[in-house]
Formats: structure tokens, sequence, C-alpha cells
């Protein structure tokens, strides 16, 4: 029970922890504060237990597929906050995209703490009705925020270690990668409630790099790895990719032409 | 020359099995119960190319996770409540499903012939 909880906890927080960490990396090199870093992940765990305490009522929202609703929207919506964050990171001068990007970390924080943190707090509840589990689960969760904290701390410490230039490509990959994987993501869960038609898979990498393995989890965590992908999620992660690249780089050259725009 | 409006009936039918999710034909529905933290039943047969409505019903307070990697499935059933989660179109073969919450117990899995 201790390793299960252990492994559960750990899948959850290093999502999340992985985005904190970039973002906090980048306010450092930016000189943005980090308060809003810490307020967002407070606001986050505020709104998983709202999220957890009324799992019910939306889970039989739309006759069943409330849950898929509110997460792919949270998906979508977590895409769509990177890609402002990401469109606005070449020019860090101007106050409005400075704000944009507070606003974008803000909001993408929050709703990845929400989806993963409520996950979470349903696990352990459950164990409310068999006490004498609940130690050793409480145990086995701290130890995976743990290590899931730790890897988070480390890619930060990583980031704000190298030189700014190639930090701020890295974590501009990492966090571009991270946007692909939501979409993904929001494509199974609407596949899930058919209102995406289902698809055989385009391949089977399963035998190459297993996704229940550690590092099949830890694919999954930083790119969204999925060993038998359908053709839909695989054009919607290029597509996803595609898009924020191409915003990031009109907006790049624009600025470049005219310096003080 | 091909007459199209005889045809038009069919290209129609064919129009709407492909935008699968916008027609109301029902797929055909499975039930599964979640009680003591185990499936019932743990093995599923359902028939290949076929899309199914899994009816799940979490009899246990607690909440559990249905999720498989096979099927690309995950889903939270809170405790004494149902879930909804469509499978399929599947090629033939074997899917193994687990509760994540309490993999130990809650282990089953679909087979498609």
């Amino acid at each position: 029970m201790l390793l299960n909880a252990v492994i559960l906890t750990l899948r959850e927080v290093i999502e999340a922890s992985l985005i904190v960490s970039l973002f906090l990396a980048f306010c450092q090199l930016s000189g943005q504060p980090k308060k809003t870093i810490l307020a967002a992940l407070f606001l986050g765990l505020l709104s998983a237990i709202l999220y957890a305490f009324n799992i019910s009522a939306i889970s039989q929202w739309q006759n069943g597929i409330g849950q898929e609703i509110v997460n792919a929207s949270i998906c979508f919506l977590v895409y769509l906050f990177l890609l402002i964050f990401l469109a606005t990171f070449i020019k860090s001068d101007p106050k409005s995209s400075k704000q944009l990007q507070s606003l974008a970390m803000v909001v993408g924080i929050t709703l990845a703490t929400t989806q993963e943190g409520a996950e979470i707090i349903l696990y352990l509840l459950g164990f409310t009705f068999s006490p004498e589990l609940f130690r050793p689960v409480l145990f086995g969760s701290l130890i995976g925020a743990g290590i899931g904290l730790s890897f988070g701390i480390f890619i930060y410490y990583l980031l704000i270690n190298v030189s700014k230039k190639s930090s701020l490509r890295i974590g501009f990959i990492m966090i571009l990668l991270i946007a692909g994987s939501m979409i993904m993501q929001a494509i199974q869960l609407l596949t899930q409630i058919d209102w995406i038609s289902s698809q055989y898979p385009l391949w089977d990498s399963s035998a190459f790099i297993n996704e229940r393995s550690l590092t099949g989890q830890l694919l999954y965590a930083l790119i969204g790895y999925e060993a038998t992908p359908t053709p839909i999620q695989v054009i919607s992660y290029v597509v996803s990719l595609m898009l924020i690249l191409a915003l990031s780089a009109y907006l790049y050259f624009r600025d470049q032409r005219q310096p003080n725009a | 020359m091909v007459n199209y409006s005889k045809r038009l009936p069919f290209i129609l039918a064919t129009l709407l099995s492909v935008l699968s999710p916008l027609s109301i034909a029902g797929s055909p529905i499975i039930e599964i119960e979640i009680r003591n933290h185990l499936f019932f039943p743990d093995v599923i047969t359902i028939p290949a190319d076929t899309k199914i409505k899994l009816m799940i019903y979490n009899r246990d307070n607690s909440s559990e996770e249905f999720e498989s990697y096979e099927l690309n499935r995950e889903k939270i059933i809170p405790g004494k409540s149902r879930a909804v989660i469509f499978i399929g179109p599947l090629p033939a073969g074997e899917y193994p499903f687990f509760g994540e919450f309490f993999p130990k117990t809650a282990q089953g899995k679909v087979v498609v012939k």
C-alpha cells in the first residue's frame, strides 16, 4: 500500500512540480517576482480541495461525462496560457508582455495544480474508510511528494546554473512540450466520452518504452509520452506545437523589425 | 452517368458513421461493478471493431480510478457512484485495466475477440 501511495503521489506531483520549477527559473532569470508563483500554488491547492469535494456532482454532470469535460477544458486552458506565455517569452522588455506572462504563469499553475492535487486528495480521502491503512498511505504520499518536489528543485537549479541563453532555450522547449502533452490529454479525454471518434493507434511503442516503466512515466510527465497514440492525437500534438512555434516566431521577427514597438 | 441522388442515402449513412459521436445509435453497454476494491466481472469479452459503453458502478465508499495504459483510459469514479467510459473499436487482443487507487486487488482485463 505504501509503495503504491509513493508512486501515485509522485506521478501527480512531478507534473505540477515541473511546471512550477520552470516558471520559477524563468522568474529568477528575468527578474520577475516569485511571489506570484507561490500565490498560484496556494490558489491551485484551494481549488483542488474544492474539486475533490465536489467530484461526485462534477462526475454526474451531463450523464456521467462531466469529469472529462472539466478536465479537458483545464487541459485546453493550460495549453492556451502556455501559448500566451511562450509567445511573449522572447520579447521580455515591454511591460504589457510581463503582465501577460505573470497572468499566464498564475493561471497555468493554478489549473495544473487543481487537476493533479484533486486526484491525490481523493486518493487519500478513500483511506479514511480504512483507518488502519491511512497512516502508511499518508506516509507514502509524503515520500512521493518529496521525491516529486526534489525533481522540481533539481530542474530549477539546473536551469539557473547554466548560461542564461541555454537555460531560456531549454525552458522554452520544455514548456512547449508540456503544452503539447496537454492537447494529447484533452483529445484522450474527449475520445473516452465519445465526443471524438476512437481510432486504431498509429503505432505501438510499448515494447520499446512501456508506459508503466519508470522511463515511460517520466517521459509522460515531460513530453506527454503515449505508447499507442491515435492519429488524431499525433496530429493535434504536432499542430499544437507548430502553432506556438509559428506565433513565437512571428512576434519575434515583428519585434526585431520594430525594436521599440 | 452515375445517378448520385440514388446513392445519397448511402453517402449520408457513411458520413454519419464517420461522425459517429453525432450518431444516436447506442453502443452495446457492459456493466462492471467495483466491490471491496475488486472488479466484477474482472474479465469482459467484447467483439472486435465494436464501440462499447462501459458502465462502472463503484459500490465502495472510497473513490477508485479506472486506468488502462493499453486502452488509453483514465477516470476517477467517486465512491457510491456510476461512471461511463467508451472503449473501442479495438483490434483483437487483451487489454488489462486496473484501479489505480487499489492496484493490488482491483485488476481486470478486456478480451477482444
